[in-house]
């Protein structure tokens, strides 16, 4: 943790960057994500295993951009995301210092993204066998049989939107939900306007999620939406190949590969 | 309000068999926004289309749906009449009340009610629809050929013929490609080498062709009309000027013992070559591969001899940037190798050989000087078979197709065979005798009947040595599928004809699509069949599939054809069904977010960027930018977009919305 600290106050103090993004203590027993710009405030960093919320989002804020260049406290699923945002063009390597984290808690700097692929290969993407046996049961329900499960999952929505303000991949400017000419997606927080909402959500992450889980905890309704999430990589990865951010890999929904499988057209 | 005009057509009783056209006119004209509606029998004749004038005349109409046939069979007729009356022909649209409609269903009032329906999306799509005119872009009229086999020659003597300036590039030190290679042709049996050489002579004397041999395309971007092609001149390590091209380097050469390409490796050649006695440009090359002087830094022995100083060791590869308006690929095929047929050997015995090796046995130029002799022992064989589908049409070899000129070729070889081996024997295995073509059945008969060809239907399962004779395992199916075990001096593989290497990266490069062989793809097997899906890139011959030289001469001509048409105007008009990025207020400028996933999702790679800047030059944003004289309007781009960021002009969001609308919302 001290060497975490130093390294914050010290990219600070030499102007190598202007904020730190990292995880402070919050209410309760909770952490919170803070941005320091003052080396003094460094001491105020902490991380252990409550630092869950995925920092890389506050990369693509207005807000946040307008500080400065950052430096960001970045465990295993921040990485992934920040690579995944460099495979995006939203990040350059020159942007950001990233402070990575260790699951054994341990500082690792990182000069480039390649770098970052490099060491995210000893921690591929890996769905529970918990949740695998939730979506295998699922996906096992008659049509509608499943139509209901998730008519009734989704009914509680009503569209704050905290999902996708936590997701660092939903970083449009402007979401097609807020699109009202025409307005494809209602905007009512009704049963179609859910639905909607829910599997144009799931779609545009589809070979992009990263599996952080961001925003199932961001729900303030408890809703399994990160279901949807987990069960599209493991459709991407039995029809294009395995998932995860790869320099130089492109989108799996946005590009062709001849040897695609396409068993899914007939 | 709009006013628009509803016309429905009859179609003489295509359509009113089925649908009451009166009464779609009648509700027609009850739609918000129509301030016209009628029906007439046959909407395309010169008093229909004198209606629709008139009517957007007379009543100020400034939207149309002409309900009748399909839009690709007469849209641009029914905009061309909306433009004449001084409306913008992209406020026309066409409802398809016949083959969506009338052909597809009953006569009934479920009919009738869906051609109602149809118009009415239509009319709600107009109401949306916004004049558009259509992009001019200029042509550059030099062509680029890529390939100098007979395809190349044909289609470069072509459009230069036509008056336009062609580059024609060639990977090896020669043009001529495989024809150059062959004996005799058939089904006329004349010589290769003089009906090709008389047409190389004239490709490097055209004054609008400009060759440029040992080269190679690196990168080619832009699009129709206004590519730019980057071609890497690989170093010859001679100085082309002062080369008079009198051969003393090749015969004073000390390293003389390295496989011909061109003799299919039944001879060799030296390190500084010219790989054939008729090679246009006939000046020789150095094989940096193989020279001592490039592998050990001593001999030098043809800078001593040749009497102009015109060889170059310190020549290096050179980019030449070329701007063309056309690109005919004219790349050619290749061979299966013996090394790939296991049962037959795997190319370890030197007589089992492949066609092309036949081909250089049996020509005057080639290493017999034309005789038949086998190459282990140089001894002319008294019994030799030729097995046809080698590899063709035969799954278990990755290519399950017929390579179409094998069967032809090898009547040939036995024929060639016969007459100049008077008491030999010869046996052909065959699958089929495919001989489609003029004067090709009558030729393979020839061989049968006159020249005592032994044809045995069936495969052979096994070639093997023993006691210098080749034993060749076989089944004859015409005999109860009887296996026959033949004692043989040597045997000839009519090996599948395939993509050449290289070819998929090529195609890659181009941004043209290939099949799962790696040939190239026609835009369309039957209507487009030399061109590729990228305007403006065509293709000849081989390349595209195995083809004989009748074949690929009309496809090279046919290429030509395509590239003369392109050049015969100074721009190109094009539909002006293209996606644009939107541009919206600061501080946003633009809803794009620069992801350019839209850039890969783009099958015409007509997606870059746009910097969008302040006053001061600052880069404040980067976004995606749609080129439109690449842009196809195909809107894969617009499905992709997350943030809604592509549009496509003429079937915007908003138009396909209210489209989809209308029907929802009854
Ligand atoms: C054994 C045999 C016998 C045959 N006999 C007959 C016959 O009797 N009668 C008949 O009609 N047909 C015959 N054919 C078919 C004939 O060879 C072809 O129809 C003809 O060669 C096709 O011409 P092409 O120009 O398309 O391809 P090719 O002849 O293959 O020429 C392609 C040219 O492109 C060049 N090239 C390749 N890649 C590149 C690149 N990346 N950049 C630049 N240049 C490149 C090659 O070096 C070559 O010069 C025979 C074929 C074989 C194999
Ligand atoms: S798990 Fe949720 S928050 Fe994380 S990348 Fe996927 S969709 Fe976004
Ligand atoms: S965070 Fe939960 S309630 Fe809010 S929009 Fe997302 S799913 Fe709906
Ligand atoms: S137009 Fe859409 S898909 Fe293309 S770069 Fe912009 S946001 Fe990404
Ligand atoms: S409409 Fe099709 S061709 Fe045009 S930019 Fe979009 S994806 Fe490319």
């Amino acid at each position: 943790m001290n060497e975490l600290i130093q390294k914050a106050k010290s990219l600070l103090e030499s102007d190598t960057v202007q904020v730190v993004i990292g995880y402070g203590k919050g209410s309760a027993d909770k952490t919170r994500a803070i941005f320091l710009t003052k080396p003094e405030d460094c001491d105020q960093l902490l991380f252990d295993s409550r630092c869950v919320q995925n920092l890389a989002v506050y990369l693509t804020k207005h807000e946040i951009k307008h500080l400065g260049k950052p430096a960001i406290v970045a465990p295993i699923p921040v990485l992934r995301s920040i690579l995944q945002l460099a495979v995006e063009n939203q990040l350059k390597e020159s942007d950001l210092v990233i402070l990575g984290v260790s699951p054994e808690s341990k500082l690792i700097e990182f000069d480039s993204f390649g770098a970052i692929e490099l060491f995210l290969n000893a921690y591929k993407i890996q769905i529970d066998e918990k949740y695998k046996a939730t979506i295998d049961k699922i996906k096992a329900m008659p049509v509608s049989e499943r139509f209901a499960f998730w008519i009734k999952e989704l009914e509680p929505c009503f569209k704050c939107y905290a999902c996708r303000a936590a997701c660092p991949l939903c970083y449009c400017p402007k979401c097609t939900v807020e699109n009202n000419q025409p307005q494809w997606i209602p905007a009512a927080s009704h049963l179609l306007g859910n639905l909607e909402w829910h599997v144009m959500r799931a779609m545009h992450l589809a070979g992009r999620c990263t599996d952080c889980e961001a925003c199932y905890n961001a729900c303030p309704m408890g809703i399994p939406i990160h279901l949807l999430t987990k069960s599209m990589l493991q459709d991407v990865e039995e029809h294009f190949g395995p998932y995860g951010p790869s320099v130089g890999k492109r989108n799996t929904l946005s590009s062709f590969n001849p040897d695609d499988k396409e068993s899914f057209i007939r | 309000m709009s006013k628009i005009g509803v016309f429905i057509c009859h179609c003489g009783e295509n359509i009113s068999a089925t649908v009451n056209c009166g009464k779609v006119a009648e509700v027609a004209g009850k739609l918000e926004g129509v301030a016209y509606s009628t029906d007439y029998k046959y909407m395309c004749s010169d008093p229909g289309q004198t209606i629709i004038k008139q009517m957007i005349k007379e009543k100020g109409l400034d939207g149309v749906v002409v309900a009748a046939c399909s839009p690709r069979m007469h849209e641009p007729t029914f905009r061309k009449a909306c433009s004449e009356a001084g409306l913008n022909p992209y406020l026309c649209e066409m409802a398809n009340l016949r083959e969506h409609c009338s052909w597809v269903h009953d006569k009934s009032d479920a009919t009738t009610q869906k051609a109602i329906d149809i118009v009415r999306t239509l009319v709600e799509k107009v109401k949306h629809n916004k004049p558009l005119s259509t992009i001019k872009v200029p042509v550059t009229k030099k062509a680029l050929v890529i390939g100098g086999g007979i395809a190349g020659i044909q289609a470069s003597l072509d459009i230069a013929n036509a008056g336009h300036q062609v580059v024609l590039v060639e990977k090896e030190p020669s043009i001529g490609g495989h024809m150059s290679q062959l004996s005799e042709t058939f089904p006329t049996l004349d010589c290769s080498q003089c009906i090709l050489t008389p047409r190389m002579v004239e490709v490097a004397q055209h004054p609008n062709i400009t060759l440029m041999t040992y080269a190679e395309l690196e990168k080619l971007d832009g699009f129709i009309g206004n590519f730019k092609a980057t071609i890497r001149k690989k170093a010859k390590s001679i100085d082309e000027k002062l080369c008079t091209g009198c051969g003393l380097c090749t015969t004073k050469c000390p390293t003389k013992k390295i496989p011909s390409e061109f003799n299919e490796g039944l001879g060799f050649r030296t390190a500084i070559y010219v790989p054939f006695p008729q090679a246009v440009p006939n000046k020789p090359v150095i094989d940096k591969l193989n020279c001592q002087y490039y592998l050990k830094g001593k001999c030098k022995v043809c800078e001593k001899v040749c009497p102009t100083g015109a060889i170059r060791f310190d020549q290096e590869d050179e980019l030449v940037e070329l701007e063309v308006g056309a690109v005919v690929v004219a790349t050619g095929f290749n061979i299966m190798t013996t090394s790939e047929f296991p049962e037959y050997g795997y190319g370890k015995y030197p007589d089992v050989i492949t066609g092309l090796q036949f081909e250089r046995l049996a020509s005057a130029s080639g290493p017999t000087l034309g005789e038949i002799r086998r190459p282990s022992d140089g001894k002319i064989p008294e019994k030799i078979v030729f097995i046809a589908c080698a590899g063709s049409r035969d799954p278990a070899k990755g290519k399950p197709y017929c390579s179409k000129i094998c069967c032809m070729y090898t009547a040939k070889h036995a024929m060639l065979y016969q007459h100049k081996v008077h008491h030999g024997e010869s046996y052909v295995f065959y699958m089929d005798i495919r001989a489609a073509g003029k004067n090709y059945d009558e030729f393979t008969r020839r061989a049968i009947v006159e020249d005592k060809v032994n044809y045995l239907r069936g495969r052979v399962s096994k070639v093997y040595e023993e006691n210098g004779k080749l034993i060749v395992k076989g089944v004859d199916t015409l005999l109860n599928a009887k296996p026959v075990e033949i004692e043989v001096d040597m045997v000839v593989l009519a090996s599948a004809g395939v993509a050449n290497p290289g070819s998929e990266e090529l195609a890659q490069k181009m941004h043209i699509s290939y099949d799962a062989y790696n040939f190239f793809s026609e835009a369309h097997p039957k209507l487009k069949p030399v061109e590729t899906n990228t305007a403006g890139i065509y293709l000849a011959g081989a390349c595209q599939a195995p083809k004989d030289i009748p074949e690929t001469v009309a496809a090279a001509s046919g290429a030509a054809a395509k590239v003369a048409i392109l050049f015969s105007q100074n721009e190109l008009s094009r539909e002006p069904v293209v996606a644009v990025v939107n541009r919206s207020a600061p501080p946003l400028y633009s809803t794009c977010v620069g992801c350019f996933m839209c850039a890969t999702a783009c099958p015409y790679s007509a997606i870059g960027e746009e910097e969008i800047k302040d006053r001061k030059g600052n880069v404040i944003k980067k976004v995606a930018k749609v080129n439109p004289g690449l842009c196809q309007g195909c809107g894969t781009c617009v499905a992709f977009c997350r943030s809604k960021s592509i549009d496509l002009d003429g079937y915007t969001n908003e138009q396909m919305y209210s489209e989809v609308m209308a029907l929802l919302n009854e």
